[in-house]
């Protein structure tokens, strides 16, 4: 076979003015503005494209379109481009895939001798021993994976997403889609109409007959004059809950691809019909090609597919590809008409190329054969919206049967009819898509303003009153009498499928996975209808009988980089982050924040507040402001202690737990007002409980007057911490008399702060030093921060982030929910007995919370290495003796630099929490170290005077 | 994407709401045996069907409601209840 | 014990590549992987649900015990449940003892299985890595590492440049937002042919006389003497079960249809902890094999590994919203693409070829829920989650024990359905939110 460019074609889409230059394998070519990479090739007389996945036998055009099996490339660093598609552009690499050391001379090309033996499925059935090697084997088998290379070294790439709220999307936009945009439009529908293609036409485009050009160049004009938004090269790739559509655009001028999310009214499904390929034997060797291809070859880029052609046709599109071939100057050796029985059996001649076909017994030289045998219809948006398309053996192929209300098909899908009668089929069923498009705008209306959708509100879809589009009768072609390729990609043949019925995979879904078929890059476009054939003649059953595998999402292969679009995950950070990242701070990502970790020496920045005064910026700590007069029963219900008498001014710990008993949050809350309160939480659990306390808010007390806005965020948190805090704090404070007297510990006062009025003050903290936590409005957080620095520079003054508290908080003893707590750590395990009132009426967690008083549970408790220059691993366990029995584990541990040596928090089983008890400890180098539960979990000042003070 | 019908704000993709469960009835903690109360705990009726359940607008107007979806196709029927949880159980 | 499915050739026909050869050279057909046989009236046991978890009872039934008239019942293909849908992760790196002895058991049978079924389920011993972004999951790591270490489990925490080594696409810089700490590092994990797992069952079980009944299905249990309507419920009996093709007698059901498990088990009047999740998964186009390990990430909520296909297999946490319905979202894979991205971003241009997703039947502490019932001779292999296709050997073995001794094995005890009347769940928790 020779493929030439033929002199300049009417229907064609070149700029012959515009040269590209381009490479293929390393060697320099020339293809025409508007060329596909594969029509430049073909026009150069390259006929080879591929190799094939398992045999590697040389592969050239099929259909000369996206759904090409055999022409993957690899271009620069973009694997698996359609090279049937992707336009030319100058200067592209372009290379053969999976082939060694080169696409005309392949070394795996010599699998094909062996291949009775490499049947679909070979490798469930051997490699088993001897078992040390199948790891080799296993690594020989992935030299067979087909594909391009990944760059690793790619960057991602711009990548932008759009949201659409059109009325009615049409996807397709063939004569039939694009009457029904323009109907739809005219109705009054925002219409958004998207094209697989590089340009709106369909089966027109390649078609040569003056008639069809005409009504060409009168839909594109009518488009051009209408508000129709046209995409083409665009994809929609799935259709989803409630018309929920991807849709990924490809010829976007900045982003490489971008994903379009679309809530459609109604989507209008014209995806058209995809040529089907014959299966016999030599169907996949160079030369062999679809009438489709034969025509958008000559049509769309001036290319002469051949020298001396055999047709084998079932159709119409045949014998117009039949013409199409006379008038480009090829030699038709025989027509084969497959209407009237007559079959080709084989394709055969080099590896290469086609010499001959064999048709009736007969043996005609040619260079190329052209297959018309019929469409499989791509019913995978249908699918999708959960219709199951039905086989019509009459017309040999799939039909829809009852897709939602707010999913219409036309056009080839729908059926078959004349130019005029799928334009017709198309223009009404876009005045249908625009009727029910207000009704659906119309009910989602009703459910904003009545709040509610009401029972049988369901849209009242205006009827179809279509006029049905006929059925052509079609020849079923599947198979000749001879077996070949069914799944290209896959290199599986019908003889696979009929071995795997045969041996029990005799269901679709069955012989689909054991055989592979229809797994590939083009996911069952061609192949489906065949393999399904190919099953049910093996079962003697009919292809309705055995049915069809679901069409999965997306309908064609779209880039990771279009998903992610930005890839957008934002981290939080307070208005004092520019102070640490100027003062040499290390940060820590805590979940959603990102927050100082240390400023360079954690155990100084200890020992400083420990002697001094230092700061620390506590801002993601959860905060929800609470008003009414009800607050106190709130707390009452979702604390396990008691509420209801904390006067104005005073704030009190508090522990949560779930309805199962299990920790669930802890943290402080100040009563502000009389109906006042400001809650805090943990930084991690700030969302949760927010949203649990809404929940009983609202569905078990809605009673209850209270009124909760979360402001973490707006308000900055800063905790002064040490000896001197009181010193550092009274000099920036207007308001507040700071003595311990009139303000103790424990207490909650609202206060003007380096100027800034507005700021609740507290004292509590984490430290165990004398503390004052400031929540400033947040805007004024780097002031405030900056006044309390500057104002304690005589004072040692100097700040410490996560790490140092962590240290300290761990000598005071506080356990950190979540870390020294898992998801079974019940209330009283946490050693918080005394705040569990069991005698309140209702909390969250009481009934297991008070069965569990009467058990006795794994414990928290202070542990210290017997060496004190042993610190454990967090998550060290805790084994009895030299057995491997685990008694519980080391949950938190540092060096104390306060204490001067190791200090623990860990969780034991009860046996061990008592006091003064040995315990084992096994680090995580296999050592066992010993090491003492302690009577209190504080390891320094147990007795908590410093932060009275 | 579902679309979720929030008695407050209309219909909403599902992504802007969080799902919270098949509704149900607390037990009367002062009354209820350990069986009771860990069947409200752990036990789930898991229909496939229609199913009365707990939903938050998160990121709307931060309403509790219940809905009654059919958990086979996912449309839903009935009027969402604000402020509920029980989803008709008593 | 009646005869009629004892089979007179006691072996199948042995795979392997001479034989593979000889039929190739005489273009012979392979037997049927199972027989195709008449539904009959009564068994000793019947299965529901032609999965992995009821193949492998069945198989074990057969094996074990010799307990051979029994039925496996699905209502469409064999394997058409998550079993042929999941991404085949198998590992024994759990958090609680009693997990990690139990899935470390499984992994030993994987490792023995084609030769024990005689088909290649191409049990490929990769290595898994568990990803830490902070310094709280890389306490759990640590967590995890030393109690698989206490129960002889191959599993350590290791640093970035170990992790860079092992998985160069990975990015192991500081950038990210969700940067690389460490990772938990199995060995022994890695990737089994989910497919191969299902027809090696079953081909072995059926050559032992157990009956394989696809598009079958179950209607309803019959039950005598029970507290409930039709006599079913806590302290009655199974007498049989109703199905689309006829009612059988048998003393003996076993529930392994796992995101259904809650409806099978409704029909016998037990309550579950379970509900009904989706989990979605997805592939990418074949490209040239550049990952060689499997790696998780759960702050993420994704797993990735490499096929010898070529194709890269995603999957991430369950949907949030319980649904029978499988039809897969838009979102899942936006998300997905985001977090693969994050993780390995040389891979944009990479393509997404198919997503999928597959039914999952969600416990509240992230464990089976195994064994007995209140309802004598119903019994449960449910709440397998999105780890069950790792479980599925031991988990055959100790159900078929269960069945045939009457007594719960030891290993399975931890995962009574009783554990919920005395509120002492399994603590994997912690660990296990996305843990494949
Ligand atoms: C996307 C995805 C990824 C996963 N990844 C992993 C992983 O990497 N590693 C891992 O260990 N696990 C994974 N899992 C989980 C694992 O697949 C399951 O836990 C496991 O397959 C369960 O097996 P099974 O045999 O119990 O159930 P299934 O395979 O679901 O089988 C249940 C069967 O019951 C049948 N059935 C239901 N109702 C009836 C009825 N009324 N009558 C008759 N038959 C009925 C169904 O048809 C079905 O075939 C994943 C799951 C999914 C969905
Ligand atoms: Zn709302």
């Amino acid at each position: 076979m020779t493929m030439s460019r033929l002199a300049a074609q009417p229907t064609e889409v070149l700029d012959r003015s515009t040269k590209l230059r381009f490479r293929w394998n390393g060697k320099r070519f020339d293809g025409f503005e508007g060329d596909t990479i594969a029509s430049a090739l073909a026009a150069a007389g390259e006929h080879v494209f591929s190799r094939s996945m398992k045999y590697h036998r040389p592969r050239g055009i099929l259909t000369a379109d996206y759904w090409d099996p055999n022409l993957l490339v690899q271009v620069g660093d973009d694997p698996n481009v359609r090279a049937g598609h992707r336009r030319l552009e100058a200067g592209m690499d372009v290379r053969a895939q999976n082939v060694w050391p080169s696409l005309h001379r392949d070394i795996k090309a010599a699998n094909s001798l062996v291949a009775r033996f490499l049947t679909a499925g070979f490798y469930y059935k051997t490699f088993m021993r001897p078992a040390w090697l199948w790891p080799t084997y296993e690594r020989v088998l992935a030299t067979f994976a087909p594909g391009g290379k990944i760059d690793l070294d790619t960057p991602h790439r711009y990548h932008d997403k759009r949201y659409m709220h059109p009325d009615v999307v049409v996807a397709g936009a063939g004569p039939a889609g694009i009457e029904a945009a323009l109907a739809a439009a005219a109705a009054g529908a925002r219409v958004l109409l998207v094209e697989h293609e590089h340009a709106v036409g369909g089966h027109l485009r390649y078609s040569s007959s003056d008639s069809d050009q005409a009504v060409l160049a009168e839909l594109r004009a009518a488009l051009d004059a209408s508000d129709v938004e046209v995409l083409t090269n665009s994809t929609v790739t799935g259709r989803y809950e409630d018309n929920w559509l991807g849709i990924v655009q490809r010829n976007h001028p900045i982003a490489v691809e971008r994903l379009i999310k679309a809530r459609a009214k109604v989507l209008v499904a014209a995806p058209g019909l995809i040529e089907r390929p014959y299966v016999f034997s030599g169907n996949d060797r160079p030369g062999v090609i679809t009438s489709g291809a034969a025509r958008r070859l000559i049509n769309l880029w001036g290319v002469k597919p051949g020298e001396r052609a055999v047709v084998f046709t079932a159709n119409s599109d045949g014998d117009a590809a039949a013409a199409d071939l006379a008038r480009a100057g090829v030699e038709i050796a025989a027509v084969i008409d497959g209407r009237d029985h007559r079959r080709v059996s084989s394709a055969q001649g080099s590896s290469k190329a086609l010499q001959a076909v064999v048709a009736g017994g007969n043996r005609i030289e040619a260079d190329l054969l052209v297959v018309a045998a019929g469409w499989t219809a791509p019913t995978s948006l249908l699918n999708m919206a959960g219709d199951r398309p039905v086989h019509d053996p009459a017309a040999a192929r799939f039909f829809p049967s009852d897709p939602p209300g707010n999913v219409l098909a036309t056009g080839g899908l729908a059926g078959d009819g004349t130019l005029d009668e799928l334009r017709a089929h198309g223009a009404a069923t876009g005045r249908l898509a625009a009727q029910r498009a207000a009704a659906v705008a119309h009910r989602l209306q009703a459910m904003t303003a009545r709040a509610r959708p009401v029972d049988g509100d369901e849209p009242a879809w205006a009827p179809d009153e279509r006029t049905p589009l006929g059925r052509d009768p079609h020849p079923e072609l599947y198979r000749s009498d001879t077996h070949g390729m069914v799944d290209f990609s896959e290199d599986v043949g019908s003889k696979d499928l009929v071995a795997a019925a045969h041996e029990g995979y005799d269901s679709v879904e069955l012989a689909k996975r054991y055989t592979t078929s229809t797994m590939g890059p083009s996911q069952g476009k061609l192949e489906t209808v065949n393999t399904v054939a190919a099953i049910a003649e093996a079962r003697g059953e009919t292809i309705a009988q055995v049915g069809t595998t679901v069409w999965r999402p997306p309908y064609a292969p779209l880039t990771l980089g279009a998903l992610a679009g930005r890839v957008f995950e934002p981290v939080r950070v307070s208005s004092i982050h520019p102070w640490h990242e100027a003062n040499g701070v290390s940060t820590i990502i805590a979940g959603q924040w990102m927050r100082p970790d240390h400023y360079g020496d954690p155990a100084a920045e200890v020992r400083n507040v420990r002697t001094n005064v230092g700061l620390i910026d506590v801002t993601p700590l959860g905060k929800l402001d609470l008003r009414g007069p009800d607050i106190p029963k709130l707390l009452n219900l979702l604390y396990t202690n008691k509420w209801s008498k904390l006067p104005v001014g005073k704030v009190r710990y508090g522990m949560m737990c779930s309805e199962d008993g299990v920790v669930l949050d802890d943290g402080v809350t100040g009563r502000l007002g009389s109906e006042h309160y400001l809650m805090t939480t943990t930084s991690s659990g700030a969302g949760g409980v927010w949203e649990w306390v809404e929940n009983w808010l609202q569905t078990e007390r809605p009673d209850w007057k209270v009124h909760v806005t979360p402001v973490t965020t707006a308000y900055v948190s800063i905790n002064v911490a040490g000896p001197k805090a009181r010193e550092l704090v009274s000099r920036v404070t207007e308001g507040v008399d700071l003595s311990p007297e009139s303000f103790p510990y424990m207490e909650v006062r609202l206060a003007t702060v380096a100027g800034v009025a507005g700021c609740f003050m507290w004292r509590i903290g984490f430290t165990g030093e004398l503390s004052f936590e400031i929540h400033a409005p947040s805007g004024h957080g780097l002031h405030v921060w900056e006044a309390l620095m500057d104002a304690g520079q005589d004072l040692g003054v100097g700040p410490f982030g996560l790490e140092g508290q962590r240290i300290m908080r761990l000598e005071k003893g506080h356990f950190i929910v979540g870390q020294d707590t898992d998801g079974l750590t019940l209330g009283p395990s946490t050693g918080l007995n005394p705040l569990i009132k069991l005698d309140k009426d209702d909390f969250a967690g009481l009934p297991e919370l008070a069965w569990a008083a009467d058990r006795s549970l794994p414990m928290i408790v202070a542990i210290q290495p017997d060496d004190p220059n042993v610190v454990p691993d967090e998550a060290g366990q805790i084994v009895r003796g030299d057995t491997n029995e685990i008694l519980g584990r080391i949950t938190s541990a540092r060096m104390s630099p306060t204490l001067g040596r190791s200090i623990c928090l860990g969780q034991v089983e009860p046996e061990l929490a008592a006091g003064g008890t040995k315990v084992t400890v096994l680090l995580t180098s296999g050592e066992r170290v010993s090491a003492t539960v302690m009577d209190h979990h504080a390891h320094f000042d147990p007795a908590g005077e410093r932060l009275r003070g | 994407m579902l679309l979720v019908p929030c008695p407050n704000c209309g219909p909403r993709n599902s992504a802007d709401l969080r799902y919270g469960g098949e509704s149900h009835a607390r037990p009367d903690p002062a009354t209820a045996t350990p069986q009771q109360w860990r069947g409200y705990l752990y036990l789930r009726d898991n229909p496939a069907g229609w199913l009365w359940e707990t939903w938050y607008c998160r990121s709307g107007c931060r309403r509790w409601f219940t809905l009654e979806r059919n958990t086979a196709t996912n449309e839903f029927r009935n009027p969402p209840i604000p402020g509920d949880k029980r989803g008709g159980k008593a | 014990m009646t005869g009629i499915g004892r089979r007179l050739r006691r072996r199948p026909p042995k795979y392997s590549a001479a034989a593979l050869a000889w039929r190739g050279m005489r273009g012979d057909y392979w037997p049927r992987i199972w027989r195709d046989t008449e539904l009959k009236s009564s068994y000793d046991a019947v299965v529901i649900g032609g999965g992995v978890h009821g193949l492998a009872t069945a198989y074990y039934l057969a094996r074990n015990h010799g307990i051979t008239n029994v039925a496996v019942v699905d209502k469409a293909y064999l394997g058409s449940g998550a079993s042929g849908r999941n991404t085949a992760i198998v590992r024994a790196n759990y958090l609680t003892p009693e997990g990690v002895a139990f899935y470390d058991r499984s992994l030993q049978l994987y490792n023995s299985m084609a030769l024990d079924l005689n088909i290649n389920v191409m049990m490929s011993e990769r290595g898994h890595l568990t990803l830490a972004h902070n310094d709280s999951s890389l306490r759990t790591m640590n967590w995890r590492a030393e109690v698989n270490k206490l129960q002889g489990v191959n599993s350590c925490v290791i640093g970035p440049d170990e992790i860079k080594k092992i998985a160069p696409a990975l990015d192991t810089s500081s950038h990210p937002r969700y940067p690389i700490l460490g990772a938990l590092y199995h060995p022994p994990g890695g990737v089994v042919r989910h497919d191969a797992v299902v027809w090696g069952y079953a081909r072995a079980a059926d050559y032992m006389g157990v009956e394989m009944h696809q598009k079958t299905e179950v209607l309803d249990i019959l039950c005598e003497g029970g507290d409930g309507p039709d006599g079913k419920g806590p302290g009655g009996k199974v007498v049989g079960v109703r199905t689309n093709r006829g009612d059988i007698s048998t003393p003996v059901v076993v529930n392994c249809t796992a995101g259904w498990a809650g409806l099978i088990s409704a029909m016998a009047g037990v309550r579950l902890p379970i509900t009904t999740h989706p989990l979605q998964a997805a592939v990418t186009e074949p490209v040239k094999v550049f990952l060689p390990t499997v790696v998780v990430s759960g702050s993420l909520h994704v797993y990735i590994s490499q096929t010898d296909r070529g194709e890269l297999v995603f999957g991430a946490a369950v949907d949030a919203v319980a649904t029978y319905s499988i039809r897969g979202s838009l979102e899942f894979t936006e998300e997905l693409a985001g977090h693969v991205l994050e993780l390995m971003p040389g891979i944009s241009r990479m393509r997404l070829l198919r997503q999928w997703s597959g039914l999952c039947d969600m416990t509240p502490d992230y464990s089976p829920v195994m064994g007995f019932t209140p309802v004598d001779g119903f019994l449960v292999d449910v709440g397998w989650g999105t780890y069950g296709f790792k479980a599925a050997p031991v988990s055959g073995e100790q159900m078929a024990e269960a069945v045939a001794t009457g007594r719960t094995p030891k290993l399975i005890a931890p995962f009574a359905l009783s554990r919920f009347d005395s509120g002492e769940l399994v603590g994997e928790k912690g660990a296990a939110s996305v843990g494949h």
